[in-house]
């Protein structure tokens, strides 16, 4: 690598947040920490986020490898081209998700090795006991990539979990078939449980299990009500940040560190706010990250739009969480059936929402919500080419977002002092690249994207003063 | 070949070219027509209700453009075709759509499907990735629930017994698919496969009944057949996921060779497995559409834990149909951008190679257009196996 | 009388055309672009010229290429992929992959005893063919031929890290005004294209020797990144752009040969140099 580009790299990205800037070594410092876990002969599973099991992992005291992070930290260090090219060569097509192209190349290095890669990213990725696969309407690939894997480690069992939601329908209301969501994803969860008691050898304590449910169910209250404090004008901290802040939430949920970084975070929110200092000096425009995980290799984007005196408030992207007591949870006092009951609330939590509005869906309901807590002046989505599951229904749900949401008026006060009604407008802007596959993104055009996006959300404001 | 002078062969080409005529005559005559995605919907329940199925093909000659609007490049370009064909207005004829949880491809995009198609009815169908216990439970509600919905659209209550007469027409419909592939057989087979796609891929846009006098038709007429209406030539099994056009197979069949069997959808995996007879429904359709449809999408490990003994259990169907018909070499076709075969190229390649059998692995992106260039592949693939 | 065999193999810029009795008595290349499409005769006709023989004179004349379909006069359609096997066999007897940089695609061949094993090939992105060179070249406003040399120059390859060929032209103009050296930008984008063509021959079971041809291997310094990708050292033929049309003529010569053997007919078509449509 050219030398100038490893001064790029050693560059650290500008945070609003001290919280966000604390990331990085937290993050080195698990991945290292799995490596030295390996050596004290804990117990390692390959594991995904966001699928309900952390806790259990946890009171197991397995020690998760959250292979999609290291993915996107090879992306993020603009290191994942040779781990896709490993894959590539094995015959897996690079049009599939390159998370898991680039932990297969990985892998399937290590293994032919029988030692890391020469320089691997942060030590490098250790080999796992188990691996913990998820079917879910989620991800097809977390369904196969563990499979694909055993290829090159077939001695390493699976365990596929799984936790399905009902999707939203006109002719059926959740509660008609949650008894046998919940009954089949809690067989599941108990089954992962009898695996981890096999694979280790010892018991579920499923006091200390309830004790982390708890101790989850109160990091997720604490995240929703700190990133509600973003609503603030100017806002305290912005969507770069939370792409960083995002880590104690899908990768240590029920930890203690992870309560304890919110509850800085909180604090430090809290402090800017008093002190009425936000992620810009002059903040102009307030966006929303409406859908699409980001570009690893290229977070300082979000810098550039900030450059432009725009700011991301809000995203749905990793916000993973939803206040507990909103989630309809029956009293249960066992753990696992709680953990269920969080899954089924979190991915039906806005249905209810989007059956009072005609057209709606809960997708697009849950930006509308958004857009007006956050008071949001345009909408950016990226489209990551390998990823259909975060990435397909973005353009339907903005083109469905514009014909439902225009019909409601803004009172305006004109400065002839009469009153008036105008109608929301509400540019928005669809970024194309990679979540890690750097190969894909332009700079150049991602930017001029950008600018021109800027200049459409000048126009408008300048069109609504014109009218005033 | 004397496919111009047979009526039933007209008759099959006829349907294949204006794909979805009956139903939309049947439309016309008071029916109610419910169109699906995919083989994980059990046909056997839209038929029960006294509505007539039909599913969604794409069309790889046509340029997916109207569709682009609505849906993301990035999916599944075969999805992408499905989708642009119906937004076009090609299916119009249908009262309702059905999309079960194949893949990310079909069941990201639903709430974009039924908004905007705006059909009167629309269900999705949630399918379990594993097969067990809890998971079959799970499904069969699930199947339950369908039911009911499905029954409330077409206002009758779907009973046992109407549940029972439809997989009986399915399962004749079955054999007599299988009695298809039986002709495949002999060497040279005495029917093309560039036919039999046909066949197939008409008989999923037919009434069961309907489909089952054609495929009556067409038995009795070829095993009439006086001589093979190709020549003797390397035979071919095609494995992949959905192929509901002829183009491909043509492309391999004037290449100089034989295609005389399949992994596919449109093909063995969805057209022979029956729906057990004798218990309770509906837990014989879950059983049949969870665990007897062999899709990727679906994980499966029977060996517990024992990878090299899985790939039995996963490929063990391939590899019995390659023996049973003879075949020379595998052509594994597969999607741009689908993850359920894509990350499975490598370890269904290893299980082929175990098998000493040879096979060439191609991936495209559902268009007639750009097809030709897989042809040097393939003339290289066959002089490589000759 | 001895039997002469020929071979022509039309690619997507060059047409080739060798023929052969027990050794190459002329072999002519010339070019297939947009324009000459139709002119693809030609080259056989000067072929026929150099070898001082009548066309009637030809016993077998064997079609490969990507513009094989349409030849009028050829007795036989073969892929490159069985053609190439089989001529650099015969030039290199202990060869076992082969890897082919065309103007439109490349490819990676096993072979064993002339005959092909395993193949993978790219045709449908310009990045990891000649074409990527060119639209590079054109737009550091060098000519092809001169970029394996500088390349050889660089000591510190740029990082090129578009593959799009569209974004990577945007990149290299961006960092040559940067003031990346050119040599170092050169040397960067063949190492980026060796890159994408070792990955897809990675597929393959590649084993020594390792034979490089077509166009790409008339450049030293993509001869040089692909050797170091690999981990393989490999050999070029002395004329890179022939193996094809010596393979053809030599498949040809199998062909007559083991009909003459089992007294089986030839079939044979008729020897005028109509003009061919490249579709």
């Amino acid at each position: 690598m050219a030398e100038e580009e490893k001064k790029q790299e050693r560059k650290k990205r500008r945070t609003a947040t001290e919280a966000a800037s604390s990331i990085g070594a937290m993050v080195k410092a698990a991945i290292g920490g799995t490596v030295k876990a390996k050596e004290e002969g804990k117990k390692l599973a390959y594991s995904f986020i966001v699928c309900s099991y952390d806790e259990i992992i946890r009171a197991m005291d397995v020690v998760p490898v959250w292979t999609e992070n290291y993915a996107g930290v090879c992306g993020a260090k603009r290191d994942a081209e040779r781990f896709l090219e490993r894959a590539e060569s094995q015959s897996f097509s690079r049009s599939l998700c390159t998370y898991a192209l680039c932990g297969l190349g990985f892998d399937q290095w290590r293994e032919e090795l029988g030692e890391m890669p020469p320089d691997a990213p942060w030590g490098g990725q250790a080999r796992p006991d188990f691996m913990l696969s998820s079917g879910q309407i989620l991800c097809d690939p977390r369904n196969k990539w563990y499979q694909a894997a055993q290829q090159y480690m077939p001695d390493v069992p699976i365990y596929d979990v799984g936790l399905p939601y009902p999707l939203y329908e006109d002719d059926i209301e959740v509660a008609d078939v949650q008894d046998y969501y919940i009954k089949y994803i809690v067989a599941e969860l108990r089954g992962l449980v009898k695996f981890l008691e096999e694979q280790t050898g010892k018991k579920m304590d499923y006091d200390r299990l309830s004790e982390l449910v708890d101790l989850g169910e109160r990091t997720w209250n604490l995240i929703w009500e700190t990133y509600e404090l973003r609503r603030a004008v100017p806002t305290p901290m912005g969507t770069g940040d939370a792409m960083n802040t995002m880590v104690p939430m899908v990768f240590m949920m029920g930890t203690q560190e992870a309560y304890d970084f919110y509850l800085d975070l909180n604090k430090e929110l809290k402090d800017k706010i008093a002190r009425k200092e936000g992620v810009v000096e002059d903040e102009k425009y307030r966006l929303l990250w409406g859908g699409g995980l980001p570009s690893w290799f290229a977070l300082t984007d979000f810098n550039y739009f900030n450059s432009k005196g725009a700011v991301f408030p809000v995203e749905t992207t990793y916000r993973m969480i939803e206040p507990i007591y909103r989630l309809n949870m029956p009293d249960t006092n066992d753990p696992i059936e709680r953990l269920a009951w969080r899954w089924l609330g979190y991915w039906t939590y806005w249905y209810d929402k989007a059956k009072k509005r005609p057209g709606s869906e809960p997708d697009v309901e849950r930006l509308i919500q958004y857009i007006e807590d956050y008071q949001i002046d345009g909408v950016v989505m990226h489209e990551a080419f390998s990823c259909r599951t975060w990435h397909l229904g973005l353009i339907w749900q903005l083109n469905q977002l514009r014909k439902i949401y225009k019909p409601i008026p803004v009172l305006i006060l004109g400065q002839d002092g009469k009153k008036g009604e105008e109608k929301r407008e509400l540019p928005s802007l669809i970024l194309e690249s990679d979540i890690i596959d750097i190969s894909t993104y332009s700079e150049v055009d991602t930017r001029n994207r950008i600018d021109a996006f800027i200049e459409t959300l000048e126009q408008v404001r300048k069109n609504k003063a014109d009218r005033r | 070949m004397n496919e111009q002078n047979s009526t039933v062969m007209s008759k099959v080409e006829r349907y294949y070219k204006d794909y979805g005529i009956r139903a939309r005559e049947l439309k016309k005559e008071g029916k109610t027509v419910i169109s699906y995605l995919c083989s994980l919907v059990p046909m056997e329940i839209i038929t029960a209700a006294g509505l007539v199925p039909f599913r969604i093909r794409g069309n790889v000659n046509e340029p997916i453009t109207k569709g682009d609007t609505n849906l993301e490049t990035i999916a599944c370009p075969f999805i992408r075709s499905c989708f642009d064909l119906s937004v076009k207005g090609w299916y119009d004829f249908c009262d309702g759509i059905v999309i079960p949880h194949g893949c990310d491809s079909m069941t990201r995009p639903y709430s974009t499907w039924r908004y905007t198609l705006g059909l009167p009815y629309s269900h999705f169908i949630n399918v379990p990735h594993t097969v067990s216990g809890p998971s079959m439970e799970f499904f069969t509600e699930e199947l339950n629930t369908f039911r009911k919905s499905l029954g409330r659209f077409a206002q009758k209550e779907i009973a046992d017994s109407d549940l029972i007469e439809a997989i009986d027409l399915y399962n004749e419909n079955r054999d007599k698919a299988k009695a298809l592939y039986d002709l495949r057989k002999s060497d040279p087979p005495l029917i093309s496969g560039t036919e039999m796609s046909k066949i197939l891929t008409v008989g999923m846009s037919l009434p069961v009944t309907e489909a089952n006098e054609l495929f009556a038709e067409v038995l009795e007429e070829l095993t009439q057949r006086k001589e093979a209406p190709v020549h003797k030539a390397p035979r071919i099994m095609v494995d992949g996921a959905c192929i509901d056009n002829i183009d491909f197979v043509k492309l391999i069949e004037d290449s100089g060779a034989n295609v005389v069997v399949d992994s596919l959808c449109i093909g063995t995996r969805d057209y022979l497995p029956h729906t057990d007879v004798g218990g309770d429904p509906l837990d014989a359709l879950a059983h049949r559409y969870l665990d007897k449809i062999n899709c990727p999408r679906t994980y499966r490990e029977k060996a517990e834990g024992a990878y090299e003994k899985d790939l039995t259990a996963r490929f063990g169907d391939i590899g019995s149909l390659g023996k049973e018909f003879k075949v020379d070499g595998v052509i594994l076709y597969v999607y741009k951008y689908c993850d359920p075969f894509g990350f499975e190229v490598p370890a269904r390649k290893a299980y082929l190679d175990s098998l000493n059998i040879p096979v060439l692995y191609l991936e495209d992106e559902y268009s007639a257009g750009i097809i030709g260039r897989l042809r040097t592949r393939i003339q290289a693939f066959l002089e490589m196996i000759e | 009388m001895s039997d002469y065999f020929a071979g022509i193999d039309i690619g997507s810029t060059m047409t080739k055309v060798v023929i052969m009795n027990d050794g190459i008595i002329s072999s002519i290349i010339g070019p297939t672009g947009p324009e000459q499409r139709r002119l693809a005769n030609r080259v056989m006709e000067n072929a026929l010229n150099q070898a001082g023989l009548p066309f009637d004179a030809i016993t077998y004349l064997v079609a490969t290429g990507y513009g094989r379909i349409n030849v009028p006069f050829a007795d036989k359609q073969v892929t490159e992929i069985s053609c190439h096997a089989k001529g650099v066999a015969h030039l290199f007897p202990e060869c076992k992959t082969i890897i082919d940089i065309g103007g439109q695609d490349s490819k990676g061949i096993t072979i064993d005893h002339g005959r092909p094993t395993d193949f993978v090939m790219n045709d449908k992105c310009a990045a990891g063919t000649g074409r990527f060179l060119e639209v590079i070249a054109e737009a550091l406003e060098i000519t092809i031929e001169a970029c394996g040399g500088m390349a050889l120059k660089s000591k510190e390859p740029a990082q090129i890290s578009n593959i799009c060929t569209v974004f990577a032209e945007q990149e290299v103009v961006a960092r040559l005004a940067e003031g990346v050296p050119l040599n170092d930008l050169v040397a960067g984008i063949l190492e980026s294209l060796a890159s994408r063509i070792s990955r897809m021959v990675k597929r393959l079971k590649v084993a020594n020797e390792v034979v490089i041809t077509g166009g790409g291997a008339k450049n030293a310094g993509l001869v040089k990144a692909l050797s170091d990708k690999l981990g393989y050292a490999t050999l070029v033929p002395p004329e890179p752009l022939i193996t094809g049309a010596v393979g053809a003529a030599l498949l040809g010569k199998d062909i007559v040969q083991k009909a003459t053997k089992n007294s089986l007919p030839l079939e044979r078509k008729k020897r005028s140099l109509e003009e061919i449509e490249i579709l």
